[in-house]
Order: structure tokens, then sequence, then C-alpha cells
């Protein structure tokens, strides 16, 4: 008999506010839309704390790049045998790394829309795990990157008396430095990039 | 009432088949983390054993070729020993996902150290790849000669064991994915 009494007033209006099954109606969806804006809280926050590491990684990645590729230095005097010029193509891998953290960085403006769309819908997994996805993949590009520049710049500072490869930076002291900072600038992003996966593995998480 | 044990039945059934697949999922990583523990040590264990020494000798160059001579050599050999000391210590982890079925901190704890181990083998691969491109090519400008010349089988192990973590590190990023996959499922 109750339980019929009940029945009715939930179809009524929410003026009604008699009936213990009605409160109970009331908490239920309290809870369920606290526990929305809870989940939603922290990984809002999330959500914006990677907007703002991409924006960062953005800036240092073009900044990487571009004192690479500007990178240049002639020594005033000349002979018949040795060049006096370095720039960045006069190495495979330094190409390879101007290109490949151009490319890292205009994946990362086009990846903006998905972080800004995880900020709105904090909730919503499938942006969550498409950036996941390929944020993994461009780190590996940008390490390996990173890390080929980085061995040759390793020998440019010490050379090898192994395999009779002297060390130019000797003879190159700004060309050098120029490529050093941009090596240096490029592990940075790979750093911040590490800390937006795991900032997306966190957020992925259901309750 | 019945409507509601109706239901009930019904995502009973649901949560079994999304069980099923996550149990498939963990096995498939389970399988992958064993292949890129044999490649990662076959990688280490070939660049670590390759030496070779030509039969005359000069007062000014050395005919002994090592991966000891070459520091970004010997970093691809420690980055590929840790790596694989890492996925055979992440396998008992791997088994346990198997098994349990609410695993999603310990998969986030993995995803973090896969990703570092991910950064770690791929630079290892990236430093090792840019030494031996100038090995076998050399640089006209900077005076850095090719010494895969002189160094043939050294050199044609040298890349061969390029091979096995350049898969290692594609094996390592399908673990990321598939564990953030199973991450986000619904059960």
């Amino acid at each position: 008999m109750a339980k019929e009494s009940t029945t009715i007033e939930v179809g009524e209006p929410s003026t009604v506010t008699k009936s213990t099954s009605h409160v109970v109606v009331d908490e239920k969806k309290k809870k369920g839309f606290v526990a929305a804006t809870a989940g939603g809280g922290y990984k809002r926050g999330l959500a914006i704390f990677d907007f703002l590491l991409r924006l960062a990684a953005i800036v240092t990645t073009i900044t990487a790049s571009s004192v690479m590729y500007t990178a240049e230095e002639t020594l005033p005097f000349f002979t018949q045998f040795l060049q006096f010029q370095a720039g960045y193509d006069d190495f495979a891998t330094f190409q390879f790394f101007v290109i490949a953290i151009a490319m890292v960085a205009s994946y990362l403006v086009l990846s903006l829309p998905f972080s800004i769309v995880t900020i709105i819908r904090p909730l919503a997994a499938a942006p969550r795990l498409i950036l996941l996805i390929s944020d993994t993949v461009v780190v590996t590009l940008a390490t390996s990157a990173a890390a080929a520049a980085a061995a040759i710049v390793y020998l440019a500072h010490n050379g090898n008396p192994n395999t009779n490869w002297l060390p130019i930076c000797q003879q190159f002291g700004d060309f050098c430095q120029a490529v050093s900072s941009a090596v240096v600038a490029s592990s940075i992003a790979v750093v911040f990039f590490i800390i937006l996966i795991v900032i997306s593995a966190i957020a992925l998480k259901k309750h | 009432m019945k409507s509601g044990q109706a239901e009930i039945a019904e995502t009973s059934k649901g949560i079994q088949k999304r069980g099923l697949m996550s149990r498939r999922i963990a096995i498939f990583e389970f399988i992958l983390r064993i292949i890129a523990f044999f490649n990662t040590i076959s990688s280490a264990i070939l660049m670590a054993t390759t030496n070779e020494t030509l039969p005359f000798f000069t007062q000014f160059i050395r005919f002994h070729a090592d991966y000891n001579d070459l520091p970004a050599l010997t970093f691809f050999v420690v980055a590929n020993a840790v790596v694989s000391g890492y996925l055979i210590l992440t396998l008992p982890l791997a088994f346990v996902h198997i098994v349990k079925n609410k695993t999603e901190n310990s998969r986030i704890l993995l995803i973090i150290l896969d990703v570092a181990m991910v950064g770690l083998l791929a630079s290892g691969a990236a430093s090792a790849a840019a030494i031996v491109y100038l090995a076998h090519n050399g640089n006209n400008n900077t005076n850095w000669f090719a010494v895969c010349q002189q160094f043939n089988s050294f050199c044609e192990r040298i890349s061969g064991s390029l091979i096995g973590s350049f898969i290692a590190v594609v094996l390592l990023i399908l673990l990321i994915i598939l564990s953030a996959i199973a991450i986000s499922r619904r059960h």
C-alpha cells in the first residue's frame, strides 16, 4: 500500500516534498550531480594543466628547431684542406633533428583543439585516449631526434680517440653552443611530453 | 521489480562480456612484454659481444673496435639491459592484470614506468643509430672518416643489433596504448 502511494507521488511535480521516496530521488539526483562535478572537477583541472603544458612544449620545440636551423659559423681563415664553415646541414643528424622537431611542434599545435575539448567535456574518454595514443607516438619521435643530436653534440665536444674523430667544438665555439642549447631545449620538451602522457593516463580513470 | 531483475541480469552479462575483452587485452599485453624482453636482451648481448681486431697495426691508429670505444654504444647496451630487466620484473604484474578485475591503479603505475622506459630505450637506440650512421658514412665537413670501411663485421653486427631495439620500442608503445585502452574501458 505504501509502495503504491509512492509511485503515484513520483509522477507529480517537485513541489510535493512530504514523501520519503521523493526525497530519496532528490538525493540521488543531487549525489549524481555532485559526483559528476567532483569527477569533472579534478579532471577539468588536469585538462587545463595539460593545455598549459602543451603551450609550453610548443614554445620549447619551436625554439629548439629554430636555434638549430640558424646555427651557423664561418671561421675567418681558410686553407686548401679543411672547410671552415659549419651549419646544420653539414650533419645529417641535425637535418633530421630540425625536421623531426618541427613536425612535433606542428603536431602540438594541431592537438590544442583536442585539449580544449577535454577541458570543456572532462568526462569524455575518447579525446583523452586519442591524445594519449598520438602523444606516445610523437614522444618517441622527439626523444629519438633529441638523443641522436645529443650523440653528435657529445662527439663534437669530446671527439673520439679510437676512431680519430676530432672534437670540432674547439674551433667552432658559437656553433657548438647554439647546437647544444637546441638539444637541451628539445630534451625539456620531451620531459613536458612525458608529463602530458601521465596526465592523460590518470585522467582516463573512471570511477 | 521484475524489470529491475532483468536489468540486473543484463548488466551482469554485459560485465562478463567486457571482462572477457579486458582479459584478452591483458593476455596480449603479457605476450608483448615477453617478446619485447627477448628483443632488448638480444640487442644488448649482440652489441656487447662485438669486437674486431684488424691483423695489422701502426703507431698512430688503433685497429681494435669494441662497444666500449664509442660512448653512445655503451649507453645503448646499458639502456637495453635496464629495459630488459624492467620488462622481466613487470611480468608478474602483467600476469596479475590478467587474473584480477579492478586493475586501474596498477595500470596507471605501469603506464608511467612504461613511458619512462620508452624514453630511455628510444634515446639509446637513436644515439647508437646516429653513431652507426656516422661510422658508415663519415662526415666530410668535420674530417670524421667512415670507420666501417675497415671494420666490416663490427659494423654489420652493431647495425643488426639496432633492429631488435627499435622493434622493442614499437612494442612498448603498443603496451602503453593497450594499458590506456584498458583503463578507459567501463567496468
